[in-house]
């Protein structure tokens, strides 16, 4: 049953965290018996949620535990993006973690905390992407905060403990902003819907949408949006994201920036469903806009005075979640496919980067610009894999990023709004600046007479080989799995929506975007029955 | 006879409660304050019970009263019991500043509550208001208080008013869906005091000023 492998993709990660607790009282050699559980783990994981990504195209939805875990197409997105960043994060965890170890940063007991946490933290975002229930979906994000606070204070230093505690602090409060959204609709949909049993369900509620309270639902958006927007790293809540993604173990800011924030827009991207069923589209993709252009308008010049390499990365998020945001609320059948497409760029990349920044740590036991010098010398194919994972990051063809901005753009010219794409295109170029001015540092120069010569193992360079393939195919082609399921998130977005909404230069997705295969996104077919009793 | 003024005035004692907790110098006696504000919304909880014929209510109320009355205070009491409190009772504004905070957030929140159009909360608007200005209290506290601890009871105030919005909105909800939220505050509220905790014991500081290491 396909229901039961639903849960087992929940199940497996909490056993595996479970049995790295368990490791800490085991004697002799711990590492290698936490290795092979773990490995075990990301790699059953990823066969799931494969399989579950497969039915989906197949049979459109998968339901488990009484539709409280509900999987349909922009959900399988989220959960094939969960499932194989963190297998990629949990194959270079271990070249990492043996690292610390032989350096002395990390000992026995904090390495059984990293694996135990870091199942915890996957099974949290599984079950965040997984659940139907929008009260679960809050206490899974609210649970990904919980566990991943000692992963991000995991070496104790004193820059790591205040970025743990500015990063829970942060985001407990945003996310309890997430609450009080999400039990305003909760409470709303108790009074409308004929089954109060039934009111948590996000599938059961949008069909009662219009008979919502607007006022209420309006103002549970904001909550939602400033809420779970904190921990997507949307403007101004992101102040954490440099401090965090600076202290915590790379593989872990990977998790963080590549998945964790998707998480998160999966959530806000729920609740605007809800709201557009109920207002329209104009509330919550006016929002969109403008908290999207604010993130990437504000994040673009903080990039350009970073000296660590971290931190400029960190920055980088809250400029590529604005976009994604922009996408959204340029809306309707092109810029939804585009979101999810930026969305999905933008994670392969990121992590790809913060691997690539651990090897630079690895290598120089520092992140700062005024250390990190000579890069290609010191470790050639870490320094060509930066150069094309930064070219990739700022959209240059022919990597994935490239297509996605390029569909962005295009949406917005479509729509009519020739000044904002301008001056997002504006933005993009200083954010591209900031990068290059990094790799001048980092990649060329004289390499420091203490730094040998040589990588950093296979464990630690495989994670970002996979990636970068996996960045240059989806920007030379478009696989069919990925089409459908782009084609399906969009209808699921676009539900109620008017088609013509989007379409206001008479251009439409089957036109601009026929040759990635979205020219079915033009014709929106409602997966949900509207009712208003 | 129980009616809706028990539920509004009971409310009242919650904002008395909040100002406690929020001017209060030492942590310890903060501590002790919300369990009083954690006992008055257990009350909330029972008359709401009797007055709507919600008999889950009364179970919100026993997992209020063992989480919030007894289970979190305990939490935050033995934790500073650890530490040298008079380190940090740093408060970044004086008491009437903060008085001027609360008023305006009770009056923003009654404005925006007596907009909704909800027939169920129709009598508990004061009530409603209360709760979500608690969000707002919770606010204040953190921003207000450079000690970490004074920081975790501000948010334990914010919890505090979602779950009385949610109870006086949604009092037919699901026992599964309170316990849901209240597991997950307490295990907030535990995470939150064990970094703390991690945080005195390296760095001999609860004083959130003082981590300013990262910047930029």
């Amino acid at each position: 049953m396909v229901s039961d492998i639903l849960i087992w993709l929940l199940i497996v990660p909490l056993i595996a965290s479970l049995a790295a607790v368990l490791a800490r009282w085991l004697r002799g050699a711990v590492g290698s018996v936490l290795e092979t559980v773990h490995m075990l783990s990301v790699v059953i994981v990823l066969a799931l949620v494969l399989v579950v990504a497969g039915y989906v195209l197949v049979y459109g939805e998968v339901t488990a535990l009484n539709q409280w875990l509900r999987v349909d197409a922009m959900g399988a997105i989220f959960v094939v993006i969960v499932g194989l960043v963190g297998f990629l994060a949990g194959l270079y965890s271990i070249g990492y973690t043996r690292h610390d170890i032989e350096i002395g940063q990390m000992d026995r007991n904090q390495l059984t905390t990293y694996y135990s946490l870091f199942h915890f933290f996957f099974f949290t975002m599984l079950l965040a992407v997984t659940s139907n229930n929008i009260i679960i979906m809050w206490v899974a994000i609210e649970a990904t905060t919980l566990s991943s606070a000692f992963l991000v204070g995991l070496y104790g230093t004193r820059p790591a403990l205040e970025a743990a505690w500015k990063y829970v602090v942060i985001c407990t409060v945003g996310v309890a902003f997430g609450l009080y959204g999400t039990i305003l609709v909760y409470s709303d949909a108790v009074n409308v819907l004929p089954e109060s049993s039934m009111a948590s369900l996000w599938s059961e509620i949008v069909q009662y949408a219009g008979a919502l309270d607007p006022t209420l639902l309006k103002l549970a958006f904001v909550f939602v949006l400033i809420g779970f927007g904190t921990k997507a790293g949307i403007f101004p809540m992101y102040t954490w994201l440099p401090d965090t993604y600076s202290e915590a173990p790379s593989p872990v800011s990977a998790m963080l920036s590549g998945v964790l924030v998707n998480c998160t827009l999966f959530v806000v991207i729920r609740f605007s469903i809800i709201v557009n069923l109920s207002l329209g589209p104009t509330f919550t993709q006016t929002l969109f806009l403008i908290f999207g252009v604010l993130s990437l308008g504000t994040a673009v010049f903080f990039m350009l005075g970073q000296r660590d390499i971290n931190r400029l990365l960190a920055y980088s998020s809250p400029e590529n979640i604005g976009l994604i945001l922009v996408a959204f609320g340029l809306g309707g059948p092109l810029g939804v496919p585009a979101g999810f497409l930026q969305l999905i760029n933008h994670s392969l990349v990121k992590s790809m980067m913060f691997f690539l920044s651990g090897n630079v740590l690895m290598k120089y036991r520092s992140r700062s610009l005024d250390v990190v010098k000579g890069l290609m010398q010191a470790a050639p194919v870490t320094a060509v894999f930066l150069l094309g994972g930064a070219f990739a990051l700022v959209g240059v063809p022919p990597f994935n990023i490239f297509l996605s901005k390029f569909m962005i753009v295009s949406a917005g010219m479509a729509t009519g709004r020739v000044w904002l794409m301008t001056g997002c295109l504006l933005l993009l170029m200083l954010a591209f600046v900031a990068m290059f001015r990094m790799l001048g540092t980092v990649v060329q120069g004289q390499k420091p007479d203490n730094i040998s010569k040589g990588e950093t193992g296979w464990t630690t360079l495989a994670p970002i080989m996979i990636l970068m393939a996996l960045v240059l195919a989806l920007g030379l082609s478009m696989p069919a799995p990925l089409v459908s399921l782009l084609n399906g998130a969009t209808q699921v977005v676009n539900v109620g929506v008017p088609t013509a909404q989007a379409t206001a230069s008479g251009l439409t997705a089957g036109s601009l975007f026929a040759p990635l295969g979205l020219a079915n996104s033009g014709s929106v077919v409602p997966l949900f029955r509207v009712q208003v009793p | 006879m129980l009616n809706a003024n028990v539920i509004n005035t009971l409310s009242g004692l919650l904002l008395l409660t909040s100002l406690l907790v929020i001017e209060t110098r030492k942590p310890r006696q903060s501590a002790m304050f919300y369990s009083l504000q954690s006992l008055i919304l257990v009350l909330i909880f029972v008359a709401l019970a009797t007055l709507m014929n919600a008999p889950q209510l009364y179970w919100w109320a026993a997992s209020a009263f063992v989480t919030k009355a007894v289970l979190v205070p305990l939490i935050l009491y033995r934790a500073l019991a650890k530490v040298d409190e008079n380190t940090t009772s740093l408060s970044t504004v004086s008491t009437p500043v903060s008085l001027l905070l609360v008023a305006v957030a009770v009056a923003v929140s009654y404005t925006v509550v007596s907009q909704i159009q909800l027939k169920a909360a129709a009598v508990f608007i004061p009530a409603l208001a209360i709760s979500v200005a608690h969000f707002f209290f919770g606010q204040i506290c953190i921003v207000t208080h450079r000690n970490l601890f004074k920081q975790i009871l501000g948010f334990c105030l914010m919890e505090n008013g979602s779950h009385l919005t949610l109870a006086l909105l949604a009092f037919r909800a699901p026992e599964l869906v309170e316990v849901g939220i209240a597991t997950d505050a307490v295990f907030a509220v535990i995470v939150l005091v064990l970094l703390a905790g991690q945080i005195y014991k390296s760095l001999h500081t609860l004083d959130s000023a003082e981590l300013k290491v990262l910047k930029g």
